[in-house]
C-alpha cells in the first residue's frame, strides 16, 4: 500500500498532519494501524460485496453448502428476471417519480419559508417559526394513522400524491437553511434590493448563489432519504402500480423465497439494483455527502 | 350473533355425497342446502328482475389476487381468455402480495371507500371477517337473479365460502393440508405414514433414530397447519359459549404431543424469518423426511426434487378416530363499495375465474384441487388422477375436507395463537401456563367481537 | 420584532389610500413566503396528532364502518389489561435496542475514528468505503443481511462452523434476534459515528496535544485527558440524536424478524404498525402512538434541558 502523504480533505486537515507525523518515529504500531485499519474496511465492504456476488451466481450455486466467494459463472440474467418478472422496472419509475416530487416540493416549499422566516418581516414569525421547529419532534411513525385516513378519503391511495404530500415539507429543510440564510450579511441583501430585485430575485440571485454548498448537502439528504423511504410507502402504495423500490424488495423476499432459499440470487440482484443510483451519488459527491451530516451536527 | 359453531357446520354439511344429493333435491337457484329458506326469502324480490345484472356498457375492471410470478402467465392467459369471449369488459390484474398484503390492502381500501378491486381473492379464513364487515357483497341475489349455477361446486367449498348462510364468495382455488414425505426413502425402509397419531409418534421418533433426520416438521407460520390436529381431538378452538378452550386438558395433550417431537429432535417446529422457504430447503435436501404442507404446492415440491420420489399422505388421524381436514386457498368475492356498474362486470369475471375450464387449467398447471362436482365424481376426475396419482389420498378423502371456523375474532385469535405457539414450543414456554395466558388473552378477542 | 411592532403605525398619510398601507402589504407578501410551509405543516403533522388522540378514546376498528366513544377503554386495554405486558415488552425491546445503536455509534465510531485518524488518500479511501453503508437503502442491507444470517446457507454460520463454532439460528432465537438486527443497524451507522467524531477531532488545536508532550504525556493520557472531554459536545450531540432516531426504529425489524421470534424484536413503531395494519384496531394503534409521542417528547425536552447545561467546553 502506498502511503503517500497527499493532503486531501480539507486544509484544516492539515493540522492533524503534526500530529500523525509522530507515528513515523513508531513504525511497528504504525503498521499495526494499517493493517487493522484495511481488515475493519474489508469487513464493512464484505456486506455489499456478498451481494453482488450473489446476484449473478446461479440458483444452484447459491445453495451450495459451501459457499463460493466468486461466482463460478455469471449469470447477469438475475437481474433481468428482477427487471421484468418481479416487475423492478416498475418500481423504479415509481421510485423516481417520487423521489422527484418529494425533492420539488420540500425545496420550494424549504427554500421559500427559510426566507420568509430569515429574511421575511411579519408579525408572530418567531412564534411561528417555533410551529416548525415543533414539527422536528413529530415523525410519520406517530401520525401515520390519521395521515392514512386522510389519504384514503381522499383518494390517494396508490397514488404518486398520496406517496408525495404528506413528505411535501421537511422541518429539517427549513430550519437548515433558516439558518444559513441568516449568516447572510444583510448588506447583500439590501443590495439586491436596490438593484431592484423582487424577493425571489433575492432568493434566486442572492441568497441561493451564497448557501449553495448548504443547499447542495441537504438537497443530497433529502434526496437519499426520498430514495431510501419504506415507512410510508409501504403504508400508503400496498398496490404494484405505485410500489416503491424499497418495498418491492422486502416483498422480493416473501414471494421469490416464499418458494425455496435458493432464489436469493434474485433478491440480492434486487438488492443492487435499488442501490445503485444512491451509490453513484455518493462516489460522486463523496465529499458532500459525508460532510453533509457532520455538518448538520455541528449546527 | 356473530360466530357459527363448527359442529353445527359439520352436522350441516355431512359427507359431499349427501350435500350433494341435498342440493340436487332442493332444486333452487341458490343451491345450499342450510342456506335455502332464507336466502330464498330474502333473494326472491330479486329474482325477477335479471337485467339488473347486466352489464350495458364498456367498463374496465381491476382483480387483486396474490398469485405470484409463478403464476403469471396462467394469469395473463386466464385474464386474455375473459377479455376475448365478451366485448365490454376489460380486466386488469394486479398482483398485491401474500394472502395477509391482500388483506391489508383490501381492508384499507374498504375503510376508505376508494380504490376498492372489482374483484378480490381472499384466504379462506377471511371469509367470516368480510361477511360479518360487509365488505364483500352478498351474492345470493345475483346467482339468483342471473340463475348462475351454483349446484356443481363441491358442497364443502360452497360452505367455505359463505358467512352466516349468506354467499359472500365463490370457490376459487383450493387446496388442504396434507404431508409431503419421501416416497423413495420410504420404499427403501418400509415405511408408511401410520393412519393414526397413536403411531405416528414413535414412527417420528423411528425416523429420527434410524436416519438422524427430522421425521416431519410443522409449520409454525400459519396455525392453519396444526389447527386441525387439534379439531380432530375434540378441541373446539370456540366454543358454543364463546369461549376458547386452547387450555383444556385435550388441547394441552396436542399441545405437549408436538412439543414432544420438536423436544426429541423427531421433528421441528418452523416459525420465524424464511421458515417456509428453510422447511421447503430441508425436505430438498432430505433433511426430513416428510413436512406437513398445503396440497397446493404438489407441482413445485415434485418439481424441485428431482432426486426422489415425492410422496403425499393424509393427517393420521386422532385418538377420536376422526381424520377432517380444512379447507385452504382462497375464494373470489366482490367489494359491495363498489358502484352497481362495476359490481355487475365483476359477476361476469367471477362467473368465468370459478368456472370449470378455468379451474380445470389451475388444477392440472399447479396443485389446487377442482372444485366441481362435475370433475370430481366423473370420468374426468379419474383422467386427472391418471395425471396425478398423488392426489388419491385426496380424492379418498374429498368428504372429510371442512369449511374453516367462521368467526370474525378468528384473524386476531389466530395471531394470538401463532405466536403463543411459537414460544412454547421453540422458546421453551410453559405449556400448561402459556396456554392458559393465551386463553386469557383470545377471551377478551372474542368479548370484543361478540 | 421591532419593526413588526412598528408596523401598526402608517408611515405614508396619503389622500387615496390604499386597502393596504405599503408596509402592511409588504408584511403579508413576506407572511406569504411561509404559508405553503405551515399548511403543509399544520395538515400532515399538528392535525393528525388531535385526531390521534380523538380516535384513542373511540372503540374504531378498520373493519367497521362506524365507531363511538368508550371513554378510557383503549388506555385502559394499553396500561392494566392484556395489552400491558405488550406495552412494556416493546419499551424494553425499544430501549434495548436504542442502547445498542447509541453504544455502537459512540464507542464504535470513537474506536473507528481513532483508527482512521491518518491524511493519506487511502486512508481517506477507506473511510469512504466505512461510511457508505449509510447510504445504502435499509432494504437493500437488511436482505444482506437476511442472507447472510441465513441458518442454513448463510455465510456467517458457515464461517462459524470453519473456526469450530456452531452454526446459530441467528433471527429466529429470542436471544440472539435483537442482536441480529443490531448487527445490522452497527453496519450502517458506525461510519457515521466515526465521520462525526473524525471532524470533531480536526478541529481541536495541535496545541494542547504539544502542551501535552511537552509534559510527558503518553497517547492515553492524551486521550482521557484532552481529547474525549473536547469531544464531550459531539458525544452529547450524538447521544441525543442517536437515542431518538434510533426509538424510530421499524424497517430493519420489519424485514429480518417481523418483530419475532415471541415479539423479542417488537419494538416500539412496529408495535403501533401491528394493531393498526395487521390487527386494524385504530383504536388501540392510536393510543399506543399517542404514548409513543409523549416519551419523544418527554426524551427530547429532558435532553434539551441537560445539553442547555452540561455543554461546558469550547472547541
Amino acid at each position: 500500500m502506498a502511503d503517500t502523504y497527499t493532503p486531501v480533505d480539507n486544509a484544516a486537515l492539515l493540522k492533524e498532519v503534526n500530529e500523525l507525523h509522530k507515528h513515523k518515529k513508531r513504525p511497528v504500531r504504525y503498521h499495526i494501524q494499517t493493517v487493522v485499519a484495511v481488515i475493519v474496511t474489508i469487513i464493512m465492504l464484505f456486506p455489499l460485496y456478498w451481494m453482488i456476488a450473489t446476484s449473478f451466481k446461479s440458483a444452484e450455486e447459491v445453495q451450495l453448502v459451501i459457499p463460493t466467494l466468486f461466482p463460478h459463472e455469471f449469470h447477469p440474467e438475475n437481474y433481468l428476471n428482477v427487471l421484468h418478472k418481479a416487475n423492478f422496472v416498475k418500481y423504479y419509475w415509481n421510485t423516481i417519480v417520487m423521489t422527484a416530487g418529494i425533492l420539488f416540493f420540500q425545496v420550494s416549499t424549504g427554500i421559500l419559508a427559510a426566507y420568509g422566516f430569515a429574511v421575511g418581516r411579519f408579525k408572530g414569525r418567531a412564534a411561528l417559526f417555533y410551529v416548525v421547529l415543533g414539527a422536528l419532534m413529530i415523525p410519520h411513525q406517530v401520525t401515520f394513522i390519521p395521515i392514512y385516513i386522510m389519504c384514503a378519503n381522499w383518494n390517494l391511495c396508490d397514488t404518486f400524491l398520496g406517496l408525495i404530500l404528506p413528505e411535501a415539507v421537511s422541518a429539517y429543510y427549513i430550519f437548515m437553511l433558516r439558518n444559513t440564510f441568516l449568516s447572510i450579511d444583510q448588506s447583500y441583501i439590501d443590495a439586491g434590493r436596490i438593484d431592484g430585485l423582487s424577493r425571489l430575485g433575492t432568493i434566486w440571485y442572492v441568497l441561493m448563489p451564497m448557501s449553495k454548498a448548504t443547499i447542495f448537502t441537504v438537497t443530497l439528504v433529502t434526496f437519499t432519504n426520498g430514495w431510501n423511504a419504506y415507512f410510508w410507502p409501504k403504508i400508503i402504495a400496498k398496490n404494484e402500480v405505485r410500489r416503491v423500490l424499497t418495498v418491492g424488495l422486502a416483498q422480493l423476499k416473501n414471494t421469490f423465497a416464499g418458494q425455496a432459499v435458493s432464489n436469493y440470487h434474485e433478491i440480492m440482484a434486487g438488492a443492487v439494483l435499488a442501490i445503485i443510483p444512491v451509490v453513484i451519488l455518493f462516489l460522486i459527491f463523496q465529499k458532500y455527502m459525508m460532510t453533509g451530516y457532520s455538518k448538520a451536527a455541528m449546527k | 350473533m356473530k360466530k357459527i359453531s363448527r359442529r353445527s357446520f359439520l352436522i350441516a354439511t355431512g359427507a359431499i355425497a349427501a350435500a350433494t344429493a341435498m342440493t340436487a333435491c332442493s332444486g333452487g337457484s341458490t343451491g345450499k342446502a342450510n342456506t335455502t329458506a332464507s336466502s330464498a326469502a330474502s333473494a326472491a324480490p330479486e329474482t325477477v328482475d335479471p337485467s339488473k345484472y347486466e352489464v350495458t356498457e364498456p367498463i374496465t375492471i381491476t382483480w387483486w389476487h396474490a398469485l405470484e410470478s409463478q403464476y403469471d402467465e396462467l394469469v395473463a392467459d386466464v385474464v386474455k381468455k375473459f377479455n376475448a369471449t365478451q366485448s365490454l369488459i376489460t380486466v386488469e390484474a394486479q398482483y398485491i402480495g401474500s394472502y395477509k398484503d391482500i388483506n391489508e390492502a383490501l381492508v384499507a381500501a374498504h375503510a376508505a371507500g376508494t380504490g376498492l378491486p372489482a374483484v378480490a381473492v381472499a384466504n379462506t379464513d377471511y371469509v367470516a371477517s368480510y361477511g360479518d364487515s360487509g365488505l364483500y357483497e352478498n351474492l345470493d341475489p345475483y346467482i339468483a337473479g342471473t340463475g348462475y349455477d351454483v349446484d356443481d361446486f363441491s358442497a364443502g367449498l360452497l360452505l367455505s365460502s359463505q358467512y352466516e348462510g349468506k354467499q359472500v364468495a365463490l370457490p376459487f382455488l383450493h387446496s388442504t393440508q396434507v404431508i409431503y414425505y419421501n416416497k423413495t426413502m420410504a420404499d427403501e425402509n418400509g415405511w408408511t405414514i401410520p393412519e393414526k397419531i397413536e403411531d405416528f409418534t414413535p414412527f417420528l421418533a423411528e425416523v429420527h433414530s434410524k436416519k438422524g433426520i427430522y421425521g416431519t416438521v410443522v409449520p409454525g407460520w400459519d396455525q392453519w397447519y396444526f389447527e386441525t390436529m387439534y379439531l380432530n381431538e375434540g378441541v373446539q378452538i370456540i366454543t358454543g359459549d364463546n369461549d376458547c378452550d386452547l387450555n383444556s386438558e385435550t388441547a394441552l395433550g396436542v399441545t405437549n404431543m408436538i412439543k414432544g417431537w420438536c423436544d426429541a429432535g423427531d421433528a421441528y417446529f418452523a416459525a420465524g424469518t424464511d421458515a417456509s422457504a428453510t422447511m421447503r430447503q430441508n425436505f430438498y435436501d432430505q433433511k426430513t423426511f416428510s413436512v406437513m404442507h398445503t396440497s397446493s404446492l404438489y407441482n413445485n415440491y415434485v418439481s424441485k426434487c428431482p432426486d426422489f420420489e415425492v410422496g403425499m399422505a393424509w393427517y393420521p388421524a386422532a385418538t377420536t378416530g376422526d381424520k377432517n381436514s380444512e379447507v385452504g386457498g382462497c375464494v373470489l368475492g366482490i367489494p359491495s363499495k363498489n358502484d352497481q356498474a362495476t359490481k355487475n362486470a365483476a359477476w361476469q369475471f367471477l362467473q368465468f375465474l370459478c368456472g370449470k375450464e378455468v379451474n380445470m387449467e389451475w388444477a392440472e398447471g399447479t396443485g389446487y384441487l377442482p372444485t366441481r362436482n362435475s370433475v370430481l365424481n366423473t370420468e374426468e376426475g379419474k383422467e386427472f388422477l391418471e395425471k396425478k396419482p398423488a392426489f388419491q389420498c385426496i380424492f379418498d378423502n374429498l368428504n372429510l375436507i371442512n369449511p374453516r371456523i367462521q368467526n370474525a375474532a378468528w384473524s386476531e385469535l389466530a395471531t394470538t395463537w401463532k405466536n403463543y405457539m411459537e414460544v412454547m414450543m421453540n422458546q421453551d414456554g410453559d405449556v400448561t401456563s402459556g396456554s392458559n395466558d393465551m386463553v386469557t388473552e383470545i377471551n377478551e378477542i372474542l368479548e370484543d367481537h361478540a | 420584532m421591532k419593526q413588526a411592532a412598528a408596523g401598526s403605525t402608517p408611515v405614508v398619510k396619503a389622500d387615496k389610500k390604499p386597502f393596504f398601507s405599503q408596509r402592511t402589504l409588504s408584511k403579508i407578501v413576506d407572511f406569504l413566503f411561509v404559508v405553503p410551509a405551515l399548511v403543509l405543516l399544520a395538515v400532515f403533522t399538528y392535525y393528525p396528532i388531535v385526531k390521534l388522540v380523538q380516535i384513542s378514546f373511540t372503540d374504531w376498528n378498520l373493519l367497521n364502518d362506524t365507531w363511538k366513544y368508550v371513554g378510557l377503554k383503549n388506555w385502559n386495554w394499553l396500561f392494566a389489561g392484556s395489552g400491558a405486558k405488550y406495552l412494556w415488552n416493546s419499551l424494553k425491546v425499544t430501549f434495548l435496542y436504542s442502547m445498542g445503536e447509541i453504544l455502537v455509534t459512540m464507542v464504535g465510531g470513537m474506536l473507528l475514528a481513532l483508527l482512521f485518524n491518518r491524511l493519506t488518500s487511502s486512508f481517506s479511501l477507506m473511510r469512504a468505503f466505512v461510511f457508505v453503508p449509510k447510504y445504502v437503502a435499509m432494504s437493500s442491507a437488511a436482505v444482506v443481511f437476511l442472507w447472510i444470517l441465513n441458518t442454513d446457507a448463510g455465510v456467517l454460520n458457515y464461517m462459524l462452523q470453519c473456526i469450530g463454532l456452531p452454526a446459530v439460528d441467528w433471527l429466529n432465537q429470542q436471544s440472539t434476534a435483537l442482536p441480529s438486527v443490531l448487527m445490522l443497524t452497527g453496519w450502517r451507522v458506525i461510519g457515521y459515528g466515526m465521520m462525526i467524531y473524525l471532524s470533531a477531532m480536526i478541529g481541536i488545536s495541535p496545541e494542547y496535544y504539544e502542551a501535552a508532550s511537552l509534559d510527558g504525556a503518553n497517547g492515553f493520557q492524551k486521550f482521557f485527558r484532552i481529547t474525549l472531554p473536547l469531544l464531550s459536545p459531539t458525544t452529547l450531540f450524538l447521544l441525543v440524536t442517536t437515542f431518538l432516531s434510533s426509538m424510530k426504529v421499524f424497517q430493519s425489524v420489519d424485514i429480518l424478524t417481523s418483530g419475532g421470534p415471541a415479539r423479542s424484536t417488537e419494538v416500539f413503531v412496529y408495535l403501533i404498525y401491528r394493531y393498526a395494519m395487521v390487527d386494524f384496531r385504530m383504536d388501540r394503534a392510536s393510543t399506543a402512538a399517542v404514548m409513543f409521542f409523549l416519551i419523544l417528547l418527554t426524551i427530547t425536552i429532558l435532553t434539551m434541558k441537560i445539553s442547555d447545561r452540561s455543554v461546558t467546553y469550547d472547541s
